[in-house]
């Protein structure tokens, strides 16, 4: 136990090392691939643990973007300030509309969150102290390195309360909503409650994520801070690495990330036609996500693709 | 024996490989959309580009003190994704060490790529972006070859002034992006300024763009002209819209894009004819140009060259190739400051016009309004009249009598 | 009154094209349980293939339209059979990876082979319209409001009233039951994915015919075919035709009412309160 802690304690020192010996456009690189992975962990929360997919994340993120934008753009408040601003913009709305939504169920969650960010998105495209559809431009600061260290302390932050969730109550009652949620309730475990947390704190970590790219690339518009892609992107990762584990959707956001910019750098202009036949044949053969590959072939080797094929096909 | 043998090939190949030309490569960057629903346009960009450093190169390249040396140019793929962009503007001046930087088309994109620039202190200039936005951050490495949308509509209304049946009434269309938002205040000063009435304002979101319902609000209010701002789509949009609703001003519809391009026109075919547009650009023999003769040259050799004709788009990122290599020989040193003030106080005649930068960083050049008269574009007038306009306008069932 | 008349008829041609659009979506969600991210790619292949018909070959493009639809009901069995067939039973949201894997690598593939250049299908019949009392009705919006709703009530006569059809609601329901009465699920889960492809085909044909195409189109259009799909109901064609109506109008009256800009907040605001609303409901039908 103390040995994972202690290895995982290295790797993010490692990690943090990196700006100082890489070249700066690993950093860049970097910085996003850590703000994705973070977005992906958080969604792993409610979308991994509890069951429930959200595809409007992007409302938070861009509850956060703002946050930090106005304060710093309109108010010419320091960074943190604008972070904090826009963290409890976010966890604001997560407990207001985190009940009535919350008694939605698969699919019909999944839009209304949906609805939530194109909605926010609209609102705040008519909002003057927001820039209307022209955005905001925050101050301009050269410390690339301070966005790295803030990316990855988030990502360490996010994954370790995702390691505590997991060993705790919390989290057991979190899976419990998952596998049956009537159950649950008659056993006790307070669902509301318990998913509207689970919410709030994705949405926590998100805003976060969001605040920094604000600051990190100095414009924000509706269009980029309540972008409908990083939904499918996060999900994406998260799947893809293995929902409902600690590292799962770090890893496959890390690597799913790493696989585009080399192909967008390399191929360039056949980049995203790798990238969507990876991404295909990946899911074909290992539908349960790289986490549990990772852990299955070491068992049994290659014919676990097969098996796979042929549990999961119609 | 092998190694022998292995080591003999390495030499013949080492001494076979061609004599490198004198001085090391210059380097210009950019990321412009090839791919992506930017694509449309970006691909101007990269042709040009292309077309413009092969050029420099085969007139001798670049003289810094004395010593020539080839342009390069390295490019990459933003895939029309503004965030994948950024990082590669990074890459290009920390992995690539790109000597100076060239702009992706789009404001949005501009306005993000150019912060790039301004961080790491090395002159970009872009013909992509025309929001006064860009400019107005107090930016010191960035400068732009689109003039300001602000004054997009500047000639139009200069020229409705001088026609007849005079225009009284104006409805104004925008798009609540940068560009566009910049384009409909300049221009509601512009109209206040000539005495016209704004009887419909409206913008519409970029990203939902349903004309019907302005449509009919103009209809009701029978404005004299129509003037549009938007995006290249958009507009094809709105004209499909306008025949099937069957919407005509009395005087004439004029669109800040895609009347100058040609794939616009083809598409719409025959509906397109009657429109008005403007460029800041058309091919000429009276713009002489030190690396393509003259304009219209240049439009002959892009056209053969690369299978279509070049719209502002190309001419404009030309000028962005031939503004650096001014000012890298001006500066006679490849200093991103000194070369950046060199720059700032350029002022040479191109293909695209005269080459001159404002205090904020952005060129200043007149539009010409254009009319699409039989599917050709037509100029019609800059500062003067230079073909007659066919105006007013007639009806959409009047134009199929006309056939 | 006459304004609102010509908005509400605006925005009713132009819902039953975006009913169009979600009855294919709805279809393979509710019976096959896939959210279908290349749903908005399969639109564009559809009007790609209208708009060739009518260019090279000169048929007219509503002729064109059954020819696409087979052309896109056989492209969507082959897809289900043998891709995301293979996936069936694995967790839920991997079909939602392997489409969006598919969505990216059809829109690069489309842009290779049509180029992003601007397309329009453009018959010489295009600008016509009809003046009914003083209220215009563009002819090929029309003609598209009336494929639509042929096309939904082939489909909602073909699931309730064929063996096929009620084969496919059964398998929905309960497959082991369905298989018991000698329902073939390979066969009807490629066939209803097929039929979805095919009706997504159609709305491309038309849309090319009433706005325009490229190879990016679907990015948006997926989107909102999520939305009216869930508005209706998933796998009831009338319903999703109708929450297609109710969108178009909506959006219409906005746009010439309130601002063009408030759209979106209105008509996505609409639908977060509908569903919170509805909640009740849905959980006592589960």
């Amino acid at each position: 136990m103390t040995l994972r802690w202690l290895a995982a304690a290295l790797a993010c020192a490692a990690l943090a090392a990196v700006p100082l010996i890489a070249p700066s456009a690993f950093r860049q690189f970097g910085t996003e691939a850590l703000l994705l992975a973070s977005l992906a962990q958080a969604w792993n929360i409610l979308g991994g643990y509890a069951g429930y997919p959200s595809f409007g994340n992007s409302a938070f993120y861009g509850l956060g973007t703002y946050g930090t934008a106005v304060m710093m753009a309109r108010f010419h408040q320091p960074f943190a300030v604008g972070l904090a601003c826009g963290a409890s913009l976010a966890v604001a709305c997560a407990c207001a509309v985190g009940v009535p939504i919350l008694r939605l169920r698969g699919p019909y969650f999944a839009i209304v969150t949906l609805g939530l960010s194109a909605m926010l998105a609209a609102i705040v495209r008519n909002l003057a102290i927001a820039g209307r559809n022209i955005g905001l431009i925050l101050p301009l600061t050269r410390k690339d390195t301070l966005f790295y260290e803030l990316a990855l302390g988030l990502l360490v932050a996010a994954t370790a309360t995702v390691a505590l969730l997991a060993q705790s109550r919390f989290g057991a009652g979190l899976v419990a909503i998952r596998e049956n949620e009537e159950a649950a309730a008659v056993m006790g475990v307070a669902t509301t409650r318990y998913k509207v947390a689970a919410l709030s704190l994705a949405a926590l970590i998100t805003a976060i994520a969001g605040g920094i790219h604000a600051y990190w690339i100095t414009f924000v518009d509706p269009a980029s801070a309540f972008d409908g892609s990083l939904n499918v992107k996060m999900v994406i990762m998260a799947v893809f690495g293995g929902p409902g584990t600690v590292l799962g959707p770090v890893v496959g956001a890390l690597l799913l990330s790493g696989i585009s910019e080399v192909l967008a750098s390399t191929i360039s202009t056949m980049a995203s036609l790798f990238y969507g036949v990876v991404i295909v044949v990946a899911v074909l053969f290992m539908p349960k996500g790289l986490w549990d590959a990772g852990r299955e072939l070491r068992r049994r080797g290659l014919p676990y693709f097969g098996e796979n094929l042929r549990r999961y096909r119609l | 024996m092998k190694i022998t043998i292995l080591a003999l090939g390495l030499a013949v190949l080492a001494a076979s490989r061609p004599a490198r030309a004198a001085g090391t490569p210059i380097t210009l960057g950019a990321a412009v959309q090839m791919t992506g629903a930017m694509a449309n346009t970006g691909r101007y960009y990269r042709d040009a580009y292309h077309l413009a450093v092969a050029q420099v190169n085969a007139l001798g390249g670049v003289t810094v003190a004395g010593e020539k040396h080839p342009l390069a140019l390295k490019l990459y793929d933003s895939q029309s994704d503004v965030n994948l962009g950024v990082r590669q503007y990074v890459e290009l001046l920390t992995e690539d060490k790109v000597n100076f930087l060239l702009g992706p088309f789009s404001s949005d994109d501009a306005l993000d790529d150019s912060s790039v620039a301004e961080k790491y202190r090395v002159p970009m200039v872009e013909g992509g972006g025309a929001s006064s936005q860009i400019f107005s951050r107090g930016y010191h490495d960035v400068f732009g070859t689109l003039p300001p949308a602000d004054d997009y509509f500047a000639s139009t209304i200069e020229m409705l002034g001088k026609l007849s049946p005079p225009a009284k009434t104006v409805a104004l269309v925008s798009a609540d992006d940068a560009f566009d938002v910049a384009v409909a205040k300049g221009t509601r000063k512009l109209a206040h300024g000539a005495g016209l009435e704004l009887v419909v304002d409206e913008q519409y979101p970029e990203d939902n763009a349903e004309f019907a319902s302005i449509l009919s609000r103009i209809a009701s209010k029978h404005p004299d002209v129509i003037l549009w701002s938007g995006h290249e789509a958009q507009a094809l949009n709105f004209i499909r819209e306008m025949k099937r609703l069957g919407v005509s001003p009395r005087g004439m519809a004029s669109f800040t894009v895609g009347v100058p391009t040609a794939d616009f026109r083809q598409a719409l075919g025959a509906d397109a004819d009657y429109a008005f547009g403007m460029t800041p650009w058309l091919p000429s023999s009276a713009q002489r140009d030190d690396w393509f003769g003259d304009g219209e040259k240049f439009a002959q050799l892009y056209r053969e060259k690369l299978g279509y004709a070049p719209d502002y788009h190309a001419a404009s990122a030309v000028a962005d190739v031939e503004t650096i290599v001014k000012a890298i020989e001006a500066a006679g040193s490849l200093d991103p400051e000194k070369v950046r003030d060199a720059i700032a106080r350029t002022d040479f005649q191109s293909l695209y016009g005269r080459i001159h930068f404002n205090p904020g960083g952005q060129i200043a050049l007149a539009q010409t309004v254009i009319q699409i008269q039989h599917g050709q574009v037509v100029p019609i007038y800059v500062q003067d009249f230079v073909h007659r306009p066919d105006y007013p306008v007639p009806g959409w069932s009047q134009r199929l009598a006309h056939k | 009154m006459a304004l609102f008349v010509q908005i509400v008829v605006n925005g009713v041609l132009v819902g039953g094209l975006y009913g169009l659009m979600a009855l294919g979506m709805g279809l393979v969600w509710g019976v096959l349980n896939i959210v279908n991210l290349t749903h908005g790619a399969l639109i564009m292949l559809g009007g790609y293939t209208v708009y060739y018909l009518y260019v090279r070959a000169g048929l007219d493009p509503f002729a064109a339209l059954p020819v696409a639809m087979l052309g896109l009901f056989g492209l969507g069995y082959v897809l289900q059979r043998f891709v995301l067939g293979s996936i069936a039973r694995s967790p839920l949201l991997n079909t939602l990876l392997v489409t969006f894997g598919l969505e990216v690598v059809a829109t690069y593939l489309a842009q290779l082979a049509f180029s992003a250049d601007l397309r329009t299908i453009n018959p010489p019949y295009a600008g016509q319209r009809l003046a009914i009392g003083g209220v215009v009705v563009p002819l090929v919006p029309a003609a598209a409001f009336g494929a639509a709703l042929l096309l939904a009530f082939g489909l909602w006569i073909a699931l309730g009233h064929t063996r096929t059809g009620r084969a496919i609601r059964a398998s929905a329901q309960n497959l082991g039951a369905a298989r018991l009465y000698g329902v073939n699920p390979r066969r009807i889960f490629a066939l209803t994915f097929g039929t979805g492809a095919a009706l997504a085909g159609a709305a491309g044909g038309l849309y090319g015919l009433v706005a325009q195409l490229n190879p990016y189109m679907g990015n948006s259009l997926t989107p909102k075919s999520f939305v009216i799909a869930i508005l209706g109901g998933l796998d009831r064609p009338l319903g999703v035709i109708a929450g297609g109506l109710a969108l178009g109008v909506a959006e219409a009256l906005t746009g010439a009412y309130l601002a063009s800009t408030y759209v979106d907040a209105i008509s996505f605001g609409l639908l977060v309160l509908l569903l919170v609303a509805r909640t009740s409901r849905l959980i006592r039908s589960a």
